[in-house]
């Protein structure tokens, strides 16, 4: 099994509407894979399909070869999926410790990756006892990153880090997402291209609601007009 | 076979456009309904020696089950405004409001209390000053919860609702409200009195709720109304093309207002009672359940919704004596669940079908995929 | 410091103005006459708090306003009347719920087979609902011609004195055969239930594991059938305070399974759809309500009996006199003062207590917390948000179920109780803002004091300055006036106290 998750033609709906009308994407397993696409193309809803929380209609997800569409969210993600959402949803009236040790799956996870994650972001550790409200939002979004770290996870569903955050703040998560890559394989959604392409090794463009291209990252950089027509002009 | 006639039935629950035939169909039977039932159901011997034909059927219908059910329908008619006042907030606007029976109970009170002992008003100056009020107090307490939202906004009228009872009940006002009695026997004019002359109240009552349901849907159908519905669909999209909603949702809660009082006075006047039980939530929770059983975002569903509580309630209370209430509870929870859209809102939409109902059946049972 | 006090201001801000109020009503009053005031506001919010936490907690959790809230209120306060004055009604229907839950145990654990042959989501809505039809059908014929009311008429017994032996006990092998159809309910509703994959687990022993739960339901079932007479004779035979006890306990898992029952058959298909789960808890109010009266009768009930340490024909001077003594009442400032009324105030504050660090210091307390916030962020940790969800609901109809039994010998039992305390609790809530737990406890205690301040200066008059008469009314002023309390700090803080912004 090379891929960590293999996503297969899934169309998904919300209410009546038809937003995920036929994506397919692969993660090796180790990479850093970018979605990318336009505001609304549906970035956010793959992700949330992979996961369950808008479950797919047809098509299916493999996780390490195991089809995981159709199960409950709380299942999919227990076999080892970290998810990190958009605006960064951190516990708000809980503290930066209980923030991390929620996501324990066993007891003693955050014992025994606290180490890693405090080097990750060395920030974290003064903060642990202020409520995750308190926190600024490029803490809030190293804290959320960090939450998905606490249990053994081999796939990080990583959706916009840097959005809305300083760029000093975003050459740090950039440096934190390379360092865990190491551990685990990334799944990004990413709409700062330079931060995508500094990343990712492999990309997957998502253009109203389909998946239209996949390739590796180094070739797409050089590919000007791929960019033009589904990124804008960047 | 199955398409065609839900696609008939479609056509005419739609109410856009040329269904105004049916609507003319379903008013001359309501019109023509004392004479049908003076015929069938009344009393032959309540005609009068000597009188003609058309003269003897109203005697008629004046008498026996003829008088009963039309005072039936009277009752349906009266819920039926009531119900529809509670979709233009509910069904077009997306407030939920638990607070219905204020507008409804006060109506009664209001018209009761004005030609009462009191007042002594006349009876046409008395019905002015229900509009009148019913305005001011949907003005006062609109502006009042429309400034929360969502279940706040359900609390603060179920409060406020609450609080008119709890007034109507107390001791305090004894003099003017009866308390907990209620008042009973105002001097309802000779010429409208319910016992006395049926007919002529069952007709009055069905020019209003004409009137009421013309109105509703002018409202609706107008640009205010579009605005209104937009509003419910995504108040902040509406709020973003530049309409304030605040404004188009209190117009919305004194049109529903206006017309659950005038609905109330009604009742007050039929049943020349008016007791602080018209200001409970139970009163909201009807028109709750009639919309919703009926079909929310319609006018038609709450009518027929209204229609069927009234049997439903009188035969239950017939078969099930003094606890009909549990199956009518029971019953109100199955149709939730298995018409999720009521009667109109299902049909409209073509989600239920014998053949579709029979195949999805089958399909369980062999516990194969659906084909397609 | 300085960060304590920003960071708790709200909470600050309230107490500083209740105290004020509190010392500003006192001014006015002879010290005795306000303390016993207070004390009777406090009992009040006590009261108002076993219902309002569960009705927030619910709401801040699953987004359900449970108008159901108050009938748990009522069946806690009956089952706890019925287990203190005539426990026959317990030992003849407690068999029926052991067997039924025999029946769902083994039934949940069979039933995952079957899902997993139902593919479409459709199939699986019909499944469901003719599952449960199935089942209610066999409840229905299992107890059909059950003397509910025969059984249940405790109103003849003596305090503290045995059944009257006219009263016919039900015969035993009408019972068996109740029960056996219980069982049979009980499958179709644990098919329906069942979980809709298979786990990881070792099938085997689950297996054997479910195989030993039925038995041992059933067993106990069959068992308290057996032993039904000779029970019976054992709790009237115990004194007040035991069988208070049992009430207590009774009439709060009567509230939990109750609770648990309505999520998982009403309120859990029904997710992300609202207005479906309000009006079916409504139907439920409706149905509900008659259902009790149904069982226990409309007539009300006098104030049940208080346990004997609230019940001596004494007054204490002080609370360590009472300690010895157990007085009725206690002196207070020199005015006498109900010492249960003081035991609801105590109950009041330890659960409050209870409740808070179970949110505080536990990892369910900071599940519920982190979903009162986001629910679907939590389920994506890996968390059965879902299961979570059905406990905080019995959770919270048991405090309310412990608030009718606690209430019981206060008011008295009447079908109508929940009616007079569910509409408070809402405002309660809504003044503390909804889903805050501090909010329904300060906004309970709001609630409390404005009633009994409301209650006494309304009977004695108030003097308003550009007006000649004193105004005076009844109770009901004080009543309705609360709904004003609330809209004024709706217009302050559209959320409420404690709420959050949207």
């Amino acid at each position: 099994m090379n891929n960590v998750l293999e996503v297969h033609d899934i169309q998904t709906f919300i209410g009546q509407y038809h937003i995920l009308e036929g994506v397919s994407l692969e993660v090796p397993r180790g990479s850093i894979t970018v979605l990318l696409g336009r505001n609304g193309a549906g970035k956010t809803t793959t992700l949330k399909s992979i996961i369950g929380l808008t479950p797919p209609k047809t098509g299916a997800v493999l996780f390490n070869g195991a089809e995981i569409q159709g199960k409950p969210t709380f299942r999919i993600t227990g076999q080892g999926i970290g998810y990190v959402p958009e605006h960064r949803a951190v516990f708000r009236d809980l503290t930066v410790e209980e923030n991390l040790r929620i996501a324990e799956r066993k007891k003693g996870d955050l014992a025994l990756r606290g180490d890693f994650i405090f080097n990750l972001f060395p920030d974290l550790k003064r903060l642990i006892k202020l409520p995750g409200g308190h926190l600024s939002g490029g803490q809030q979004q190293m804290l959320a990153v960090a939450r998905a770290l606490v249990p053994e996870n081999t796939l990080l569903l990583i959706d916009e880090p840097s959005e809305g955050l300083a760029p000093v703040i975003i050459e740090q998560m950039i440096e934190a997402i390379r360092q865990l890559s190491a551990y685990t394989t990334v799944l990004l959604v990413e709409q700062n291209f330079i931060m995508a392409s500094q990343l990712a090794d492999r990309y997957t463009i998502i253009e109203s609601g389909r998946s239209v291209k996949s390739g590796q990252m180094a070739d797409l950089v050089k590919d000007g007009d791929t960019i033009r027509r589904y990124l804008g002009a960047t | 076979m199955q398409v065609s006639l839900s696609r008939r039935w479609q056509k005419i629950f739609s109410g856009r456009g040329a269904q105004g035939w049916v609507y003319l169909a379903v008013f001359a039977l309501l019109a023509l309904f004392p004479l049908i039932a003076g015929l069938t159901i009344g009393n032959p011997q309540a005609a009068s020696e000597g009188a003609g034909f058309f003269e003897g059927l109203l005697q008629r219908a004046e008498s026996g089950y003829a008088k009963f059910w039309q005072g039936m329908l009277i009752q349906m008619l009266i819920l039926s405004i009531f119900a529809m006042s509670y979709d233009i907030l509910l069904g077009y606007t997306g407030i939920l409001s638990f607070g219905h029976a204020m507008f409804f109970g006060t109506g009664g009170y209001a018209i009761a209390i004005l030609i009462g002992q009191h007042f002594n008003w006349p009876f046409f100056q008395a019905l002015g000053a229900v509009v009148v009020i019913a305005v001011l107090q949907s003005l006062i307490f609109g502006i009042l919860s429309l400034r929360v939202k969502g279940v706040y906004l359900t609390m603060v009228t179920l409060a406020f609702a609450e609080m008119f009872f709890i007034l109507a009940e107390a001791g305090d006002f004894r003099q003017y409200t009866g308390a907990d009695d209620g008042l009973h026997g105002f001097p309802v004019p000779a010429y409208l009195s319910a016992t006395e002359h049926r007919t002529r109240f069952y007709y009055l009552a069905l020019i209003l709720f004409v009137l009421v349901f013309l109105a509703a849907r002018r409202l609706i159908n107008s640009p205010t109304g579009r605005v209104m519905i937009a509003t419910r669909d995504n108040e902040n999209r509406a709020m973003m093309i530049g309409f304030n909603t605040f404004w188009y949702k209190l117009i919305a809660f004194v049109a529903a207002g206006v017309f659950a009082a005038l609905a109330g006075a009604l009742s007050a006047l039929f049943n020349v009672s008016v007791t602080p039980a018209t200001l409970t939530t139970f009163r909201t929770i009807d028109a709750l359940a009639m919309t919703i059983i009926g079909g929310v975002g319609t006018l038609i569903g709450p009518i027929l919704g209204a229609g069927i509580i009234q049997l439903l309630g009188y035969w239950l209370e017939r078969w099930f004596g003094a606890n009909w209430t549990l199956i009518y509870g029971i019953i109100f929870m199955l149709i939730v669940v298995f018409l999720p859209y009521g009667i109109v809102g299902t049909l409209r939409r073509r989600s239920f079908g014998w053949k579709a109902g029979w195949a999805r059946w089958k399909q369980l049972l062999t516990g194969k995929a659906a084909p397609g | 410091m300085t960060g304590f006090l920003r960071n708790n201001r709200t909470i600050l801000l309230t107490l500083v103005f209740l105290l004020g109020m509190i010392a500003f009503t006192f001014q006015g009053l002879e010290p005795k006459v306000g303390m016993s005031i207070l004390l009777s506001g406090i009992t009040l919010a006590a009261l108002f708090f076993l219902i309002a936490s569960g009705l927030s907690l619910i709401f801040g959790l699953m987004d359900v306003l449970n108008f159901a809230h108050g009938v748990i209120f009522v069946l806690g306060a009956f089952v706890g009347l019925s287990t203190l004055m005539n426990p026959r009604l317990l030992f003849n229907t407690l068999p029926f719920f052991l067997s039924a839950a025999g029946g769902v145990a083994i039934a949940r654990h069979l039933g995952t087979p079957l899902w997993q042959r139902v593919n479409t989501e459709r199939g699986r809505k019909i499944l469901w609902w003719s599952l449960l039809v199935l089942a209610f059908a066999l409840l229905a014929f299992g107890l059909r011609r059950f003397p509910i009311r025969t059984l249940n008429a405790f109103s003849i017994t003596t305090v503290g004195g045995a059944v009257p032996t006219a009263l016919a006990q039900e015969p035993l092998g009408l019972m068996i055969q109740r029960v056996a159809f219980l069982f049979l309910a009980g499958l179709p509703f644990g098919l329906a239930v069942a979980p809709r994959e298979l786990r990881q687990e070792n099938r085997r022993a689950a297996l054997w594991k479910s195989i030993a739960i039925t038995l041992g339901l059933l067993v106990s079932a069959f068992a308290i059938l057996l032993l039904r007479d000779p029970g019976e004779q054992f709790i009237l035979g115990l004194s007040v305070d035991w069988r208070f006890l049992l009430a207590l306990t009774a009439g709060t898992l009567a509230g939990m399974l109750a609770g648990a029952g309505i999520e998982i058959v009403l309120i859990r298909p029904f997710y992300g759809n609202p207005v479906t789960q309000l009006v079916l808890t409504l139907g439920l109010m409706i149905a509900g309500t008659d259902l009790i009266e149904a069982v226990w009768g409309e007539e009300s009930h006098p104030p049940m009996e208080p346990p004997s340490w609230f019940n001596g024909a004494c007054r204490s001077d002080s609370l360590i006199a009472w300690f010895s003594e157990h007085c009725r009442s206690i002196d207070v400032l020199g005015r006498a003062f109900p010492t249960y009324r003081l035991f609801i105030i105590f109950v009041g504050i330890a659960i409050f207590i209870g409740v808070g660090i179970l949110l505080k210091r536990t990892r369910l307390g900071m599940i519920i917390r982190a979903g009162v916030q986001d629910s679907e962020m939590v389920q994506a940790l890996g968390i059965n948000v879902r299961q979570v969800f059905t406990l905080v609901f019995a959770l919270g109809s048991g405090l309310a179920a412990l608030g009718g039994v606690i209430a019981a010998p206060f008011l008295g039992v009447f079908s109508g109780m929940g009616q007079i305390f569910i509409l408070q609790a809402f405002i309660a809530v809504v003044i503390g803002g909804m889903g805050s737990y501090t909010g329904a406890a300060i906004g309970t205690l709001i609630l409390g004091l404005a009633r009994a301040y409301g209650d006494h200066f309304v009977a004695a008059g108030i003097d308003l300055p550009f007006l000649a008469n004193t105004i005076k009314g009844s109770p009901a002023i004080a009543r309705a006036s609360t709904v004003l309390i609330m809209a004024i700090v709706l217009l302050v803080r559209p959320a409420g106290i404690f709420g959050k912004k949207e």
